[in-house]
């Protein structure tokens, strides 16, 4: 076995974080943990086991970025916060536009940052279903722990921007169950800029709290790495080897566990170029996405929906049909690239902007798409389903009426082709119109279900705790775990799982560490 | 780090006359750096859109020929409006997703020019400093005592240490 050789300078601005610029060659590195991936799951990890004592390094692919870095400069942002600048799409009729954070810190640096545990009903129906027993009162010490480390907390009430407050107001005035959004975060002050990077450290992403822990235990951070394969005995990983972003250089590291948590596009990816086969053929199946549409509705008054906290409040009135409705204030230029008007007829319209309200919805899926990985590249593919299609339809009617309630003089629809909505009855008579998926605006940020767990390898990829059946040292940390769609943001139970099988790999350390 | 990509020739001769078709009035003198900004965001895109892009404006600038009996990148006014109409119905649906997506590139590299911003009444950069600055001045002690809270000692399993020496 050849020795450890790092071939990277020590000692860049943060400790133990190494960027592309401190690499001047290949490096081969030893740890007890090679982690893919610094986010939800990875970060959590990194942060539990380097405190445990164990020694960690963490693979991440896209850049190191501080809280001082993020701008307003949103295309900027977004160029360097988002795989592939947000550019990604599961091919399907309509395609679903989806986007994941590529920084260290994954896509809670770039998420509104909703933190809701799994609600009661998917655990139940997990423990019932799935074989997972026992998993909603095993998981509820890791929520708390979660919970306590990023801070999950009501909005300050005077944050609580105009768009927000409307959404509200349309809600109680249909008497509509409609609760206080819970984040993580410590006083936010409504800069809004949640999808672009917290610019004001208020956002508790893992980038100013796991990691920041991980790295104080010991941890250690390869930016711009990007994880080309794990690398295995048999069934036994031992290590990962990457490559530096746009560099030739490599990096091998050797290490007893592996844990993947690249998200669930890019895990069963990385799973299946490095040559593991789950026996349950479930791996990259089962692709659960949350489709989201959104309307813009113009108000009369102005609203300057980017003054104020993001996503307030969430209207939970038909959470039991698998909606959730939440109001989200995009920067000209996005709402720009969503309008079909050009020329004159853009400008006139985008003259409203300090008018308009954005709302979305996210719809509990009841169909499952795939991932392939093609080329050694993963390609989602998922058909939405004609009845999450027609309840989509049905919640954009019902929240079009909740905005007109609000006041809303106008409202733009998702549908290609389709004629704005002036009054209440445009939008009851919605359900009646056809309107052919294929021309719909659909969108996502949850992807999930990938490599499923569950006790019986036959019919799950891991196990409860995010072990790979049929592996040994390797394990799956994110939402690629879930073997449902679960109807809420996903953050916090990627962490509370994460968590749990970080627990599980300290109370087998021997096992792991042989 | 992004693959490299410039915009050819051709795909700026065509994304210039297409400045006026897809942008207000008031931005076209904006051209240039609007179709500057569109190969910024290309750029952090998948490469094979790269490839599809610069072929795609290379079909819809000879496309034209059959048509106008002169490339796209020379149409001016009605006969560009009414060429990049054909695309936006046409019946293949490659050719439509050009139109879309050349639409969707371009206006929003349009509205991040900051004069368009500053159209729209968009003024983010000074609202975050004010906000952060409130927040670290108002609320220091919570800040402070949330970042004491993530580095200090709380072991998900109290009593148990691997002891590991770094290789």
């Amino acid at each position: 076995m050849a020795a450890a050789k790092p071939a990277v300078h020590e000692g860049g601005p943060t400790p133990n974080v190494f960027t592309r610029r401190d690499h001047h060659g290949d490096s081969v590195l030893d740890a007890d943990v090679a982690i893919v991936g610094s986010g939800a799951g990875g970060a959590t990890m990194a942060a539990e086991l380097a405190e445990a004592g164990f020694d960690v390094i963490v693979l991440e692919e896209g850049g190191y970025y501080q809280t001082r870095d993020f701008t307003a400069d949103s295309s900027a942002m977004a160029r360097q916060l988002y795989r592939d600048g947000g550019a990604t799409a599961a091919i399907g009729n309509p395609p679903i536009l989806y986007q994941e954070g590529s920084a260290v810190g994954g896509s809670t640096v770039i998420n509104g940052g909703m933190s809701w545990r799994t609600p009661d009903k998917i655990l139940a129906r997990w423990d019932r279903e799935l074989g997972l027993t026992g998993i909603a009162r095993e998981l509820e010490p890791y929520f708390e722990r979660v919970e306590r480390r990023i801070h999950v907390a009501k909005m300050d009430p005077d944050v609580i921007g105009i768009d927000n407050q409307l959404l509200k107001q349309g809600a109680d005035a249909k008497g509509w169950k409609v609760i206080d959004n819970l984040r993580n975060q410590v006083h936010c002050v409504g800069s809004n800029r949640c999808a672009f990077g917290c610019p004001t450290g208020a956002k508790q992403s893992a980038l100013v709290s796991y990691i920041p822990r991980a790295l104080h235990y010991g941890a250690r951070i390869y930016a711009d790495v990007r994880v080309d394969q794990i690398t295995r005995h048999g069934k036994r990983a031992t290590g990962v080897i990457g490559t530096v972003k746009g560099t030739r250089h490599r990096i091998t590291v050797r290490a007893k566990l592996v844990v993947a948590a690249c998200g669930a596009i890019h895990t069963p990816s990385l799973l299946v170029r490095s040559g593991f086969r789950s026996p349950s053929g479930q791996l990259g199946h089962n692709l659960s996405m949350h489709p989201n549409v959104k309307v813009v509705a113009i108000f009369d008054q102005p609203v300057t929906g980017w003054k104020g906290t993001h996503q307030a409040f969430q209207v939970r009135e038909f959470q039991d049909e698998g909606l959730l409705f939440a109001a989200v204030n995009l920067p000209p230029a996005v709402l720009a690239m969503s309008f079909e008007q050009r020329g004159a007829a853009l400008g006139e319209l985008m003259s409203h902007y300090d008018r308009m309200v954005t709302a979305g919805m996210l719809c509990e899926d009841t169909t499952t798409g795939r991932v392939r990985t093609i080329d050694g590249v993963p390609q989602a593919f998922y058909q939405l389903a004609d009845a999450d299609a027609a309840n989509l339809k049905r919640g954009v009617m019902l929240l079009s009426e909740l905005l007109f309630a609000a006041g809303a003089r106008r409202i733009m629809l998702p549908f290609q082709g389709a004629e704005d909505l002036l009054s209440p009855d445009d939008a009851r008579r919605l359900l009646a119109r056809d309107l052919p998926t294929k021309g719909w605006e659909v969108v996502t940020v949850h992807m999930m279900g990938t490599a499923r767990m569950g006790p019986d390898r036959a019919a799950a990829v891991t196990s409860p705790f995010g072990v790979v059946h049929d592996a040994d040292g390797l394990m799956v940390a994110d939402a690629s775990l879930f073997p449902t769609p679960i109807g809420v943001n996903p953050m916090e139970t990627i962490m509370a799982l994460a968590t749990r099988g970080a627990g599980y790999v300290i109370d087998n350390a021997a096992r792991f560490l042989a | 780090m992004a693959a490299a990509y410039r915009h050819s020739a051709t795909a700026r001769a065509v994304l210039r006359s297409l400045v006026p078709v897809i942008c207000p009035p008031e931005a076209i003198e904006l051209g240039d750096a609007i179709i500057d900004h569109m190969e910024l965001s290309l750029a952090a895109s998948p490469p094979a859109l790269h490839r599809g892009f610069a072929l795609g404006m290379v079909v819809y600038d000879l496309g034209a020929l059959a048509r106008h009996a002169r490339r796209a990148r020379s149409l001016r006014g009605d006969r560009a409006e009414r060429y990049y109409e054909r695309w936006v119905h046409a019946r293949t649906p490659l050719n439509r997703q050009l139109a879309r997506g050349i639409n969707q590139l371009m206006s929003m590299a349009c509205y991040e020019q900051p004069a368009m911003m500053e159209r729209v009444g968009y003024r983010p950069a000074p609202w975050i400093a004010e906000v952060t600055q409130r927040r670290l001045t108002v609320f220091h002690d919570d800040v402070r005592r949330q970042a004491e809270q993530i580095l200090a000692p709380d072991p998900l399993r109290p009593g148990v240490r691997v002891k590991r020496e770094r290789a």
